[in-house]
């Protein structure tokens, strides 16, 4: 008994330590990783499934993974982020054993989710990223806890449904050309597949001198981006005709992925799960939740709903900046309305992450490069705040507002740390949150795709933003120093406090001065990007 | 070349004083303040070296900065004659400032704060002069924002002053959307990021919809009408910085954009920043009138001056009221500090409010120094002879009447040149009658004052040595006209004569004005009237028919309609939150529930556990399939 024991108090180490180890593998491929390459690097492909469908031809599924600038910001993000979930993680008691291996399966299922390069494996990650949320905010969540993780759980559930749906449908319309002429013996395993092979196999599948057996169908991320793939009997090909609704197959599959990310993302109306599972979670799984798992939606769309869909993707380009820009002010207004300081939070995310969806919605590498750098960012500055938010919470178990008064008097390290994350949030320059939300409205004002009208709205969304944050401010840090209950003791920050508080805040700071750290990542993905889809 | 390194230094020099004093913090109070002391002293000598060798030339940094797309952005600086005119200006005024807070705030304990907040100001000021790149321009401009919201909720427990630092910074944001707007237009409209780029050329000046935009950024910067109401708030930080910030330096910003887009914006444009700095200009001369708080009359009067540099349209009569405004401004808020530092120490007083009109009156006898200096500061402002006021008065005036003779606006300008007029005269008339209630005639309150027992050197240096910048021979070396000064020389400013009949009507002004306050020496306001609420009652008091108009105006205030529309915002804000819980999530959620419970229900009906309806339904199952074969 007392082994085991002694085993739950040092698996916190544990679970740090493997983070640490995780941390460092990552620095070493971001020394190791080439950034001008155009395509993914580091590929690991196994064949997983191999299904003869008969007539239908051939499923293959592959195991297939690979690192471009897009996938690593994200990693590097999943692995600082859970690094810090995990330190500081203090506040769970019970069932460490379970917490931490909960959590380390979440993680393990983000890096999946943003490695992979198989469609079906996306989807196999992604939807194994919903059992440890469930039970992270299930078992160890708030009063609301069963309430709040149902709601998560079916909302990300429907969002996968439609996923589902497109991915089935299109996997069965493309052909894979490369792996046919791997099954015909055109090719060997491992030999190059140069642009002329794949014109000869595309036209030849086209032309039908390839029997129906021997075509074979993948989720392969890359053969499902070109439209050549597509059979020309299927519905989903450009030419087909097929409508529903006045709208034709594709635009079907742009908007059924669209919406299962946005879900995700999360977009307004399909938002309202965030701020019961926020205020439920425990502060590192809010953390991980605000902080990573949100990006997922906007990853998604950049390597499915777009590539797979560009011209609808572009038609529709208002729709998603109108869209966006009612997120942010929606968000914000929201935001200026809670009482509850993680449901503030919670609503600046929905808010900031409407930034994301203009920026996309532009189809302007300016736009697009906010727009990323703006899932990095966000991605540190919600993380922030939500440990800022923790920090009071773990003192107290008090997050009203207005319980709160003047507390810089009593805190100031808190305070200094404090100011930062809100001023980095409400998008002062020289802090990362200025420069992702910049360019996404530069990226929507320079756009032909979309109406000036919602870069204008977006740009009020800033005004809020500082109106809501400031507000705060004012209220919890300053002013004459008054306490909700008197025997609240409320000490400055202890020493993992600080260090996991400020090496965020120093990162805040890093990145926006220098935001070439981050945009020198996603530049060669956004052009290359850019110039395909036009 | 050889400049180019003094350059860098000269903008981070700043930043790196911030820094050290921040690690340095612990130290003793007094050194501290010797410290930072030291620093801007380093930082102005520096930037006097740089000027000189500059020699009217100007000094640019092109580094590329970062690539998007297929767009470089390139951290560019350039250091224009006006960028280095009011730089030399921001140095010199905030060293003075800095000597004189090491008396104003001795008793303050968190003295560090106070200096790493001035250093990081100046930091951020002295990017935004010399930004060429635009982004880095709007970034500092947001910066300097972020420094007045430090520095007014310096005393973060007391609550008016908190308030007013959320007020001033959310009205700033207001206009910066503006500005942001703005900038993106100026640069698609010229296609390129910087601002030496921007020339007029082939695609013609900027269009007005993006003059507006980048206006409204100034305007809520130079707290103009309408956004003017946040800088008397602003008062209730730390004087000495009220003096830099809040006077000489920050709120000029918006003059300096003005400076700045002069040349690329057309005459429209120009125009509408001359009519709001018209309305300024005259309305924020009237308040000044009726405020009973001393640094709420400065406020007021800094205001309708800007609006004065406004009217100057950016042109280099603006800047040259710019620097010579910074200085007897500081001057003003630094000799108006030393009167409130002394009646907050005088035992007498010591339970009322050190910055009210009506315990001061007769302070010439224990403040000699300062008087003198208050009234070589007053006399700029008045635009008497012998101070740099009165030629960049008559510059202004020139500047305006040269335009009515060549323009086809030119009713637009005699109207400019109009309230110049009436603006100069109620200009006079406020700042004398402020001269006289503080320092003439008798204490109103009764106090027995004492004389300092020594004299506050640091308190009295700046006072005298601004004082001597307000004096003429910086600009000239004649007494009517501007000409043969250094200054002119040196910066290049155009100097625009003016014809003798404005000298009659100036002339005029003067008399007018001590007339007037001569004739109400007796009147001092009972409250501070704030623009537009509650004040146009007390005005109409003065006239029988006051009547309903009062009623009509006051519902028309303008800050109050401000003060709404923030209040509308949260309450939508409340409505939308009410909406998001009840309509979105109560549809989807309940919608969800009720199809679940339904099919649920539904389909628990059909397992009744009885094998008799079980046998039913597989007949009827069965038979309907084989019905359906045989069809």
């Amino acid at each position: 008994m007392a082994a085991i024991v002694k085993w739950e108090n040092g698996i916190k180490h544990w679970a740090t330590g493997i983070s640490v180890i995780q941390l460092f593998a990552l620095i070493y491929a971001g020394t190791e990783f080439d950034q001008s390459a155009t395509s993914f690097q580091w590929k690991e492909e196994l064949q997983w499934i191999q299904l003869p469908l008969g007539s239908l031809g051939e499923f293959v599924i592959k195991y297939s993974l690979g690192i471009d600038g897009l996938s690593f910001l994200l990693i590097a993000l999943t692995g600082f982020i859970s690094f810090l979930a995990i330190i500081n993680s203090h506040s769970i008691q019970e069932k460490k054993g379970a917490y931490f291996s909960l959590v380390l399966l979440l993680n393990a299922a983000l890096m999946g989710c943003f490695l992979s390069r198989d469609l079906f494996l996306f989807y196999v990650f992604f939807e194994f990223m919903l059992l440890p949320m469930y039970f992270l905010i299930g078992i160890w969540g708030g009063p609301r806890k069963n309430y709040a993780s149902i709601k998560f759980f079916l909302y990300t559930l429907i969002g996968s449904l439609f996923i589902l749906i497109v991915m089935l449908g299109i996997s069965l319309a493309y052909i894979d050309p490369y792996e046919t002429a791997k099954h015909l013996g055109l090719i060997q395993e491992g030999q190059n597949f140069d642009l002329e092979a794949l014109k000869n196999i595309q036209t030849a599948i086209a032309n039908k001198e390839i029997a129906n057996y021997d075509l074979v169908h993948s989720f392969d991320m890359q053969a499902l981006s070109d439209v050549n793939n597509c059979q020309t009997t299927s519905i989903l090909h450009p030419n087909s005709g097929w409508l529903l609704n006045g709208m034709s197959a594709r635009m079907w599959g742009f908007w059924l992925l669209f919406i299962g990310f946005a879900i995700k993302l999360p977009m307004v109306p399909l938002h309202t799960w965030l701020p019961d599972a926020h205020v439920e979670a425990p502060t590192p799984i809010s953390v991980l939740l605000a902080g990573v798992l949100l990006k997922i939606g906007a990853y998604g769309w950049l390597r499915t709903a777009i590539p797979f869909f560009p011209k609808e993707a572009l038609e529709s380009a208002n729709i998603m900046a109108a869209l966006g820009a009612i997120s942010i002010i929606y968000g914000a207004y929201n935001a200026l309305a809670m009482s509850d300081l993680k449901k503030l939070v919670a609503y600046s995310s929905v808010s900031h992450m409407g930034f994301v969806l203009l920026g996309i919605a532009s189809f302007h590498a300016e736009g697009w490069q906010g727009a990323i750098y703006q899932l990095v960012s966000h991605g540190i500055l919600s993380s922030l705040l939500f440990l800022v938010v923790g920090v009071l919470y773990e003192r107290t178990h008090d997050r009203q507002i207005d319980h709160y008064s003047g507390i810089a008097t009593l805190m100031p390290r808190f305070t200094l740390i404090s100011g930062i994350a809100i001023f980095a949030s409400l998008g002062l320059p020289g802090f990362s949150g200025f420069i992702g939300e910049f360019f996404s409205l530069l990226g929507a004002f320079t756009s032909p795709y979309i109406h000036p009208a919602w870069a204008v709205l977006g740009a009020f969304g800033i005004l809020l933003g500082a109106g809501y944050f400031l507000w705060t401010f004012q209220k919890v840090y300053l002013g004459k120093t008054q306490v909700f209950n008197s025997d609240w003791k409320l000490p400055d920050l202890n020493r993992l406090e600080i260090f996991s508080l400020f090496s965020l805040g120093i990162l805040s700071i890093l990145f926006g001065i220098l935001p070439q750290l981050i945009l020198d990542w996603s530049k060669y993905f956004v052009s290359n990007f850019l110039t395909t889809l036009h | 070349m050889g400049l180019t390194p003094l350059f860098i230094g000269l903008l981070l020099f700043p930043w790196i004083s911030a820094m050290l004093i921040a690690i340095i913090s612990n130290i003793p109070k007094s050194l501290i303040a010797t410290f930072s002391i030291l620093l801007s002293l380093v930082q102005f000598i520096g930037l006097a070296y740089f000027v000189f060798q500059s020699n009217g030339n100007q000094a640019s940094i092109h580094i590329d900065w970062f690539t998007l797309g297929d767009t470089v952005f390139r951290a560019s600086f350039e250091a224009s004659s006006s960028a280095q005119l009011v730089a030399l200006l921001v140095a010199l005024v905030a060293f003075f400032v800095q000597i004189f807070s090491s008396s104003y705030l001795k008793d303050e304990a968190n003295l560090a704060r106070y200096y790493l907040y001035l250093h990081l100001f100046a930091a951020a000021m002295f990017g935004l002069l010399f930004a060429d790149q635009i982004w880095i321009f709007y970034a500092s401009w947001e910066m300097v924002g972020a420094c007045s919201y430090l520095l007014i909720s310096f005393w973060y427990q007391k609550n008016v002053s908190i308030q007013a630092a959320k007020k001033a910074f959310l009205l700033n944001r207001f206009g910066d959307i503006g500005l942001l707007i703005g900038l993106i237009g100026l640069s698609i409209h010229f296609n390129t990021m910087e601002f030496s780029g921007m020339q007029i050329g082939s695609v013609g000046p900027a269009p007005i919809a993006i003059g507006i935009a980048l206006l409204a950024g100034a305007i809520g910067k130079s707290a103009q009408f309408p956004l003017m109401s946040w800088l008397p708030d602003a008062m209730e930080g730390p004087t000495p910085a009220s003096a830099l910030i809040h006077a000489a330096t920050m709120v000029a910003a918006g003059v300096y954009l003005g400076i700045k887009i002069y040349p690329i914006t057309g005459e429209d444009t120009h125009l509408f920043m001359a009519a709001f700095g018209a309305i300024s200009l005259v309305s924020g001369a009237v308040f000044a009138l009726f405020q009973n708080d001393i640094k709420k009359a400065l406020a007021y009067s800094t205001i309708s001056q800007l609006g004065l540099m406004w009217m100057g349209m950016g042109s280099d009569a603006s800047l040259l009221h710019l620097v010579v405004h910074g200085i007897f401004k500081a001057g003003l808020f630094l000799s108006a500090g030393s009167v409130i530092h002394y009646l907050h120490h005088q035992k007498s007083s010591h339970h009322l409010d050190a910055q009210s009109l009506n315990q001061m009156g007769g302070l010439r006898k224990v403040l000699p120094w300062t008087a003198l200096g208050y009234g070589v500061f007053a006399a700029g402002l008045m635009g008497l002879p012998f101070t740099n006021g009165f030629y960049s008065k008559e510059n202004l005036a020139g500047f305006l009447w040269e335009n009515a003779q060549n323009s086809p606006f030119y009713p637009i300008y005699w109207t400019l040149l109009a309230c110049l007029g009436v603006g100069m005269f109620l200009s006079n008339w406020y700042i004398s009658r402020q001269f006289y209630l503080i320092f003439l005639g008798k204490n109103r309150a009764q106090l027995d004052l004492e004389k300092p027992e020594k004299q506050d050197i640091a308190q009295h240096v700046p006072v005298l040595f601004l004082a001597l910048f307000s004096l003429f021979f910086w600009t000239s070396t004649q007494v009517l006209h501007a000409e043969d000064s250094w200054l002119l020389h040196w910066f290049q400013i155009k100097i625009i004569d003016v014809p003798g009949f404005w000298l009659v009507i100036t002339v005029c002004g003067w008399v007018m004005g001590i007339t007037l306050t001569w004739l109400s020496r007796h009147w001092v306001p009972s409250k501070n009237y704030q623009f537009w609420p509650a004040f146009w009652p007390s005005i109409f008091q003065f006239i029988p028919w006051k009547a309903r108009w009062t009623n009509i105006i006051d519902s028309l205030l303008l800050d109050r309609f401000l003060i709404c529309l923030a209040q509308l915002q949260v309450v939508t804000g409340h409505i939308i939150a009410w909406i998001d819980q009840s309509l979105v999530d109560g549809i989807l959620v309940g919608f969800s529930t009720r199809m679940s419970q339904f099919s649920g229900q539904l389909l628990s009906k059909w397992q009744s556990g009885k094998v008799q309806q079980y046998w039913i339904l597989v007949f009827l199952t069965f038979g309907l399939f084989l019905l359906y074969i045989w069809m």
